[in-house]
């Protein structure tokens, strides 16, 4: 069973201590984070290491930029994750920046999901998504959206 | 590294609690079966390193993002009210000299 994930999720971001048992790739070591806010909308978000100092992932929702957007996560990343009620499950892609280009990148691959109720964590991978790990956005567009009204 | 031969249908056992199973072999192309713990994670390599680079890609420019897109949310709705601290700006659109 797979289970897709609601964008309409619920709240992650009290700065609480979050739990990734396996670390992500690349920082295994990292297993405690907080989710700090960076923007007065609640669009961006930082994912702040409280094991390597200085250590931080800038983040996101994904369906703000890529309406369409599907997690199907695979049943071993729910058990990971403790996710018995996918209603629990808040997603958000990791960002690079690209001043030179004036734009990001969303990891749309490796999302970040956090079960809300049990503050477990974890980048799962959708393998079989066909997903790109750099989906482009112009800096110009969040600028838009912000205009917008934001959601 | 080490290197054992197998045929297809035999295995090698890591750590007591990983099983990988040869299932078949055609060509260049083998088929591989793992049986693990669930809490480890299991992916094709390229993929893993693809995660891993841009994780480090993020973590790399996380200060830069900080900066500006945090910013750029911030600043982006008073555009509608362009010198809102100072009223004498908003009136002024035509009055040069």
């Amino acid at each position: 069973m797979t289970a897709a994930i609601d964008p309409e999720a619920p709240d992650a971001t009290d700065e609480g201590e979050l739990r990734f048992d396996d670390g992500i790739p690349g920082f295994p070591d990292a297993r405690r984070f907080r989710l700090v806010g960076l923007d007065d909308v609640g669009t961006f978000q930082v994912l702040e290491s409280l094991d390597h100092e200085g250590l931080s992932l800038v983040v996101c929702p994904p369906w703000i930029f890529f309406p369409d957007y599907v997690a199907e996560l695979g049943e071993e990343d729910e058990e990971a994750l403790e996710l018995s009620d996918p209603s629990d499950a808040v997603l958000f892609t990791p960002v690079v920046i690209d001043t030179d280009e004036r734009c990001f990148h969303l990891n749309l691959l490796g999302p970040i999901v956090i079960n809300a109720r049990t503050r477990r964590g974890r980048q799962v991978v959708l393998a079989q998504s066909g997903y790109p790990a750099r989906a482009t956005v112009s800096l110009d567009e969040v600028a838009g959206q912000a205009t917008e009204g934001g959601d | 590294m080490l290197v054992l031969t197998r045929r297809a249908g035999e295995s090698i056992v890591i750590g007591g609690e990983i099983t990988v199973t040869v299932l078949e072999a055609r060509g260049d192309q083998i088929r591989i079966g793992v049986d693990a713990p669930r809490h480890i994670s299991i992916h094709r390599e390229e993929v893993f390193r693809e995660v891993e680079r841009q994780n480090a890609a993020a973590a790399a420019t996380a200060s830069q993002a900080r900066a500006l897109l945090g910013a750029s949310r911030a600043q982006a709705p008073s555009s509608n009210r362009t010198g809102a601290g100072d009223p004498e700006a908003d009136a002024d659109p035509s009055g040069g000299p």
